[in-house]
């Protein structure tokens, strides 16, 4: 098992500020990685960018061997990358199944033939497969957040990214999210999750990265993360870490 | 009303919704057989013009939300190289073919600049392009400048040509915008529309896409353009590249009911009958019951024609 | 071309410039505060031409002051236009189809009301003003085109001071910038979108009243005003106050110098293209060039 995606020194500049600076980093093949860091350390930027939402200032991506620094976030799915959005991107018009079946179709990679099929089997692993018929407007936070996540899936992704796909969520839904997750890895597929459930992450992730202020803090498995000194000082101050 | 997006390996459904356009069809076509007045005729032949530019505009406006003001330039083009072709001697299919040619090609040179805009600037942009062509041709020789271009026509007139000309026009475009409303090119513009930056995270590619269906309204409505032809003695560029025409064109899908596939028919006989009515009876006042209508329509039932249907439908349905 | 045709023709083009932006501004405030393409605008430039046309017919106003009086008529015409109908469309930070269609029903409205009203007969506007010019030294000013600058000139100077040094004009910079932000610090949206709606109107009349002094006019007047400033302020960069300053120049200069080299005829083609020019070469406008360093994506 290599690097499935390597980003070397990835820069995002907005107007002279920085929101992403010089990342680099690499993502082994089947791994479940966790990226925390407080608010506006540049977690979901660097998502976007993996994703092909929005071009990099400067830096590398690659991914399975290819390079695809700059490429449309089309062109990433083609490639095998899909993401999920922190605030849900709805097809307000469009039912559940049919928000999904945009996903299973321009998604690139195997399908069975059946799409109908493959979609409700999407919906029944995320757990809406009741609301298959609604239009993605009627849709509660929690469940649109699961379509969110049922659209990507649907797209099977070899590396998927999630943003905040717990966040609203209950106890026990969210534990529900997580061994999902934990499953999709199982099948293969390789995860990178940002979330601000610093519980969640620790629990389901194998290998965590830590941002602050568009930089790489550190990273290592939960534990070591955990208990760092400069981690505790990015989220609480300096004095909790003293 | 949500309807499922695709009907792969179902064709009860499929022939079901085929069903009333080929009603339709059968009907409009039984119509002459009654014996009309002429009058009635000409009316009907312009109705089946406007139908295939509602539904043509109704793909790129309707299904995947871009909005153009500036469609005239697109039937203005196919017009004038019908126009133009059939007076040097092509066949008639031939240069309504040509007309529909001239105006794809036309949609891409609008279609690659504008496309990458946002917001209204898109909407902005086509009105700029229309008008500009329309200026051109008003100041342009060979076509006849602002007095406009004198079609040759070879052999007497046929009047029942020409309205089977539009009828079959008009079904070919209802038919082609049921194919795509139920494909997964149709899938891709119903989510362009709704979210264009969430379609491409799924692997839509927006512009491309836009562009095809850009392409597709653009043939159909210039070949409208060019049945008009036959039915004309000349067209000059008020007439078909103005400004009003381009408002006809995006009318018709909103008052019968943007982004449907049988709002745009039903809106373009409304406005088709309502228009000649109101041109005959109350000429000065045309201008004001169509912005009346839009904005009544705008304010009160946005889905047109087709949504005020829906809600009778479901108040139906509930009583049961 | 000698250096005294060369000077004339800037001048002249300047002049044009500054009427220009008054009458592009209202647009800018109000897409600015509600991302509303406000397409009526035209009709309300046929209004306010038709406003001062009659002050001046029927009780002899003159009409530079006829201009300035449109300012409070159409400022409560653009409130009541808020309060029956834009109110009522769903609100977005994105210009949505239905505020586009809406205001566009409203300018057809309008034109029929302005065609059987006044017939379509071409009107204008003469007082002794319109054919007296000035001279200094070998420049020659028509005087029209002089007053209707400076009050172009004193109205956006007003604007500007009302934006930078009051609290409702600070509210609407507000709001054009991030409305959700705006409301959060406790500014009323929906009163300052009403205002500032007003205001766009207000501007649409005065600019209307002012245009009528220099052109002949009829109902379906706006129409090529509306295209010009749609240039303008995309020119500018849809915000941006200074934006519309620099749109407006750019286009009056090139229509007022293209006359050298294009045929009268095609005139209006010049505008239209130089919009899709603007449109796709400079999709945030000249504004979004050099704001580029301020402001955060």
């Amino acid at each position: 098992m290599g690097a499935i995606l390597k980003l070397e020194k990835l820069s995002r500049y907005f107007a002279g500020l920085a929101a992403v600076k010089e990342v680099s980093l690499d993502l082994e093949e089947g791994g479940l990685f966790g990226l925390i860091g407080p608010n506006g350390a540049g977690k979901t930027t660097l998502l976007s960018i993996i994703a092909g939402s929005l071009k990099p200032t400067s830096g590398k991506i690659t991914f399975k061997g290819r390079d695809l620094t700059g490429a449309k976030s089309f062109k990433a799915v083609q490639a095998g990358i899909a993401r999920t959005h922190q605030v849900p991107k709805p097809f307000r018009t469009l039912s559940v199944l049919e928000n999904v079946e945009v996903g299973l179709r321009f998604g690139g990679s195997q399908r069975s033939g059946n799409d109908a099929k493959d979609a409700m089997q999407v919906l029944e692993l995320v757990g809406i497969a009741h609301r298959q018929h609604s239009p993605a407007s009627m849709l509660s936070v929690g469940d649109m957040k699961r379509m969110e996540l049922a659209r990507a899936l649907a797209a099977r992704p070899t590396l998927l990214l999630c943003d905040e796909v717990c966040s609203g969520l209950t106890e026990s839904e969210t534990e529900q999210i997580l061994s999902l997750l934990r499953n999709i890895r199982k099948a293969g597929t390789t995860i990178l999750y940002v979330e601000h459930n610093l519980k969640a992450i620790m629990s389901v992730c194998d290998h965590v990265i830590v941002m602050n202020y568009g930089q790489k803090l550190i990273e290592g498995s939960p534990q070591t993360v955990r208990s760092d000194a400069s981690v505790i000082e990015a989220y609480i101050g300096k004095k909790a870490a003293q | 009303m949500s309807e499922a997006a695709t009907d792969k390996g179902n064709l009860f459904p499929l022939l079901a919704k085929a069903a009333p356009l080929l009603l339709a069809v059968i009907a409009v076509a039984f119509i002459p057989a009654a014996h009309p007045s002429p009058n009635i005729i000409r009316l009907m032949f312009v109705t089946l013009v406007w139908v295939t530019t509602s539904v043509a505009w109704n793909l790129i406006g309707g299904f995947a939300g871009q909005v153009s003001f500036g469609f005239a330039v697109f039937y203005g083009l196919g017009a004038y190289t019908t126009a133009i072709t059939y007076s040097t001697g092509v066949d008639r299919f031939d240069s309504i073919l040509l007309g529909a040619c001239a105006a794809m090609l036309a949609s891409l040179l609008v279609g690659l600049p504008t496309f990458r805009l946002k917001g209204p600037y898109f909407a902005i942009a086509t009105i700029g392009v229309s008008e500009a062509v329309r200026v051109i041709m008003t100041n342009l020789g060979f076509t006849g400048g602002a007095s406009g271009y004198r079609i040759m026509e070879r052999g007497p007139f046929n009047q029942l040509l020409h309205y089977y000309i539009a009828l079959a026009l008009a079904a070919t475009a209802i038919a082609l915008s049921m194919l795509v409303r139920y494909s997964k090119f149709g899938l891709a513009l119903l989510a362009i529309r709704e979210d264009e930056e969430a379609a491409s995270d799924l692997g839509v590619n927006p512009f491309r896409t836009k562009l095809l269906a850009h392409a597709l309204a653009a043939a159909l409505t210039g070949a409208a353009g060019g049945v008009f032809v036959g039915y004309a003695a000349f067209i000059y560029p008020q007439g078909v590249f103005g400004f009003d025409i381009s408002v006809a064109i995006l009318l018709m899908p909103i008052i019968g009911g943007l982004g449907t596939v049988w709002g745009p028919p039903i809106g373009a006989a409304v406005y088709g009958f309502v228009h000649e009515e109101l041109i005959a009876s109350f000429p000065q006042f045309h201008l004001l019951l169509f912005g009346s209508l839009l904005i009544l329509i705008i304010l009160f039932e946005p889905a047109g024609v087709m949504g005020l249907a829906y809600k009778v439908v479901g108040l139906f349905r509930r009583r049961k | 071309m000698n250096t005294v045709d060369f000077l004339n023709l800037l001048i002249s083009a300047i002049l044009l410039a500054g009427v220009y932006a008054a009458m592009s501004v209202g647009m800018t405030i109000i897409y600015g505060v509600m991302k509303i393409v406000n397409l009526a605008h035209a009709g309300f430039l046929m209004l306010g031409a038709y406003f001062v046309f009659e002050l001046y017919e029927r009780l002899h106003v003159d009409p530079l002051l006829g201009a300035v009086l449109a300012f409070p008529v159409f400022y409560f015409v653009g409130i009541a236009v808020y309060w029956s109908m834009v109110r009522r469309i769903p609100r977005s930070d994105q210009p949505t189809l239905p505020s586009l269609l809406l205001l566009f029903g409203l300018w057809l409205v309008l034109q029929n009301l302005g065609y059987m009203i006044w017939g379509n007969a071409d009107r204008a506007i003469l007082t002794p003003r319109t054919f007296s010019t000035l001279q200094v030294g070998q420049l020659i000013f028509p005087t029209v085109r002089l007053v209707v600058f400076g009050v172009a000139v004193a109205s956006l100077v007003a604007l500007d001071f009302v934006m930078h040094r009051t609290w409702r004009g600070r509210a609407v910079r507000a709001l054009m910038q991030n409305s959700d932000a705006g409301r959060i610090v406790g500014v009323n949206v929906d009163k300052t979108a009403r205002i500032a709606f007003g205001v766009g109107i207000a501007f649409a009349g005065t600019a209307g009243g002012l245009l009528a002094m220099m052109y002949s006019f009829t109902p379906d007047f706006g129409g090529s005003f509306l295209l010009r400033s749609f240039v303008i302020i995309v020119l500018g960069g849809l915000e941006s106050f200074s934006g519309v300053a620099i749109g407006a120049l750019i286009l009056a200069l090139v229509e007022s110098f293209s006359i050298l080299v294009i045929p009268s005829g095609y005139q209006p083609a010049v505008s239209f293209s130089l919009l899709v020019v603007a449109l796709v070469v400079l999709p945030n406008g000249v504004a979004g060039l050099w704001n580029k360093r301020q402001r955060l994506t």
